[in-house]
C-alpha cells in the first residue's frame, strides 16, 4: 500500500515544480552563473588563456583586448584562481538567454614606457 | 523459426544509443548481437591537445550521472603518478562528493527502471526526491550536474559549516523519502511479479563474465572497491559492501536501494570525522611513468591508466569503464528472457553507452 499512500497525499500537495519562465528560482550564492572580468589590473600576461581548457579566452597584446567565448565556457574557474592580480571572478547569476557569443574588453594597460621602467630597477637590484 | 528483432539505438527506455539485435523464437530471446559505437567521442585521443590539469575536466564529460567520480578518478591516478599525499579534508570532500554523486545516481536509476517497467507515478517520485540531492551538490560544488570539483593537488572549493548543516538536513529527509519508495520497489504486488527470478545469473558466472558494481554484487559476490582498492577512507568510514543472493533482476534493485543508505551513511561519517586544514596543495613539474587507479563508480568498478612522457601532456589515457564490463553479462542474461522483458534487463545493468565509448 505504500505508493497509494504516496499518491494520495501527492494528491493534495502543491506540485514540486515551477512555472518557468514566470517564476525564476533565486540562484544559489555558491552557484557558478558566469565569469566577470575586471579590466582594471590586468596585465595581458596571458595565464587565463593559457589555463583555460575549453580554449574559451583569447587575450591579445597587440590590441589589448581581453575575449571571452561565453558559449565554450565550462565554469571550471581555472582561469578565476589562476589569475595573478584577481582580474577575473565568478558571478551567482546566469547568463541571460539569447546573451552574445563573444564578451570583448578593451584592457586599459599602463603605458608602455612605464613597464620597462618597472623592470629595470628589478634587473639592476638582482644584479 | 528465429526472428531477428532491433532493440534500439532508438528505444523509449534507452537514454543512450545501443544497438541489440534480438533473435527471437516464439517470443522468447535466443541470441543477441550488440552494435556500439554511436556515440564514439574520440576523448581518450582528444587529451594530447590538453595538459594534465586540463584532462580532469574532459574525464568529467566522460558521463554526466558520475561525473564527479570520473574526475576523482583521474585526479587520483595523476597524483599517485606524481607520488603526493593530498590533505585529509580535500580527500573527505571527494569522498562527500562522490557519495552523493552515487545517491543522485542511483535514484535517477531508481526512477528509470520503474519506467521502464511502466510505474510512471514511481519514476517522478524519485526523480523529485533527486532534485534536493542535485540542489545540494549544486551548492557544494557551483555546478549542478559537471561537478568539476577536485583538481590534482585537492579540491576547489571547501565546505562551509552552513554546506555542512544544508547537507545533513537533506540527507535525512532523503532517507526517510527512500524508506517510502524502497516499501514499493520490494513488497508492491506488480514490481515484484515483473522482477522476481527475471534473468537470473549464478554467483559463478557472475564473477566469470567479469561483471562489476550492483549487478555483480546483486549476484552475491562481496566485491567492492570501495574496500578493496587502496583509498583508506572508506575503511577508516566503516564501509561494509551490500550483497543480495538471488542474482535477478529483484536483488539488483534492492542492491542499489540499499546502497543509498550505505551512501547516506558513509556521507554523514565522513562529515562527523572531517578534518581541518588545507584543502589543497600545489603541484609542479611535469608527470612521469605509468598508473592505475580503480575507484568504485555508481554503476561498478572505473579503471584509469595514466603515463606520463615528463612533457605538460599526458603520453595515454586508458579508461574502463563499468558497463563496458557489463555488456557481456548482458549477453548472458538475455537469452530465454521474454521479449516483453527485455527493457526490464538491458535496464538492471544500468547502462552508460557514452561511459563506454567515450
Amino acid at each position: 500500500m505504500g505508493m497509494l499512500n504516496l499518491v494520495l497525499t501527492n494528491i493534495s500537495r502543491k506540485p514540486p515544480t515551477r512555472l518557468y519562465p514566470f517564476e525564476i528560482r533565486e540562484p544559489f550564492k555558491e552557484f557558478k552563473g558566469r565569469i566577470v572580468f575586471n579590466p582594471e589590473n590586468c596585465i595581458l600576461c596571458g595565464l587565463c588563456q593559457k589555463k583555460c581548457p575549453p580554449d574559451a579566452i583569447t587575450v591579445t597584446k597587440a590590441d589589448k583586448t581581453w575575449e571571452l567565448n561565453v558559449f565554450r565556457c565550462i565554469m571550471c574557474t581555472e582561469c578565476v584562481n589562476g589569475c595573478p592580480k584577481d582580474c577575473i571572478s565568478i558571478s551567482n547569476e546566469r547568463a541571460k538567454t539569447g546573451a552574445k557569443e563573444f564578451i570583448k574588453v578593451a584592457v586599459p594597460i599602463v603605458d608602455k614606457p612605464k613597464a620597462p621602467k618597472a623592470e629595470t630597477p628589478k634587473a639592476a637590484s638582482s644584479k | 523459426m528465429t526472428t531477428v528483432i532491433p532493440f534500439g539505438p532508438q528505444h523509449p527506455v534507452l537514454p543512450e544509443p545501443v544497438s541489440l539485435k534480438l533473435e527471437i523464437d516464439n517470443d522468447v530471446v535466443v541470441g543477441v548481437l550488440p552494435s556500439l559505437g554511436y556515440v564514439h567521442r574520440g576523448l581518450e585521443k582528444f587529451i594530447d591537445t590538453k595538459d594534465y590539469n586540463q584532462t580532469t575536466y574532459i574525464c568529467e564529460r566522460i558521463c554526466g550521472i558520475c561525473s564527479a567520480l570520473h574526475g576523482i578518478t583521474y585526479t587520483r591516478a595523476v597524483e599517485k603518478l606524481f607520488d603526493v599525499e593530498i590533505p585529509e579534508r580535500a580527500q573527505y570532500i571527494r569522498v562527500i562528493v562522490g557519495e552523493l554523486n552515487r545517491v543522485h545516481s542511483h535514484l535517477l536509476w531508481l526512477g528509470l527502471f520503474a519506467d521502464g517497467f511502466g510505474f510512471e507515478s514511481l519514476f517522478y517520485e524519485c526523480w523529485k526526491y533527486r532534485e534536493a540531492v542535485l540542489d545540494v551538490l549544486e551548492r557544494i560544488t557551483g555546478n549542478r550536474v559537471i561537478h568539476s570539483i577536485s583538481r590534482v593537488g585537492g579540491v576547489s572549493r571547501d565546505l562551509t559549516k552552513e554546506q555542512i548543516d544544508m547537507t545533513l538536513k537533506m540527507l535525512d529527509a532523503v532517507e526517510s523519502q527512500v524508506k517510502d519508495i524502497e516499501k514499493v520497489f520490494v513488497n508492491n504486488y506488480t514490481v515484484k511479479q515483473r522482477l522476481v527470478g527475471l534473468a537470473t545469473m549464478s554467483k559463478q558466472l557472475a564473477y566469470e563474465a567479469g561483471t562489476a558494481g550492483p549487478t555483480l554484487r546483486g549476484s552475491g559476490n562481496a566485491v567492492d572497491v570501495r574496500e578493496t582498492a587502496d583509498w583508506d577512507i572508506y575503511k577508516d568510514l566503516g564501509f561494509k559492501p551490500v550483497v543480495e543472493k538471488d542474482g535477478d533482476c529483484y536483488a539488483r534493485t534492492k542492491v542499489r536501494i540499499t546502497e543509498l543508505y550505505e551512501s547516506i551513511k558513509l556521507i554523514r561519517n565522513a562529515i562527523s570525522k572531517l578534518p581541518n586544514g588545507e584543502v589543497a596543495i600545489p603541484i609542479k613539474g611535469f608527470p612521469t611513468g605509468e598508473a592505475i587507479m580503480r575507484t568504485e563508480q555508481p554503476r561498478g568498478e572505473v579503471v584509469y591508466y595514466v603515463k606520463g612522457n615528463g612533457t605538460k601532456n599526458l603520453e595515454r589515457l586508458k579508461i574502463r569503464t563499468p558497463t563496458f564490463a557489463n555488456i557481456p553479462s548482458l549477453l548472458l542474461m538475455l537469452p530465454g528472457v521474454k521479449l516483453a522483458d527485455v527493457p526490464i534487463v538491458v535496464l538492471t545493468i544500468d547502462p552508460c553507452i557514452s561511459c563506454t565509448e567515450r
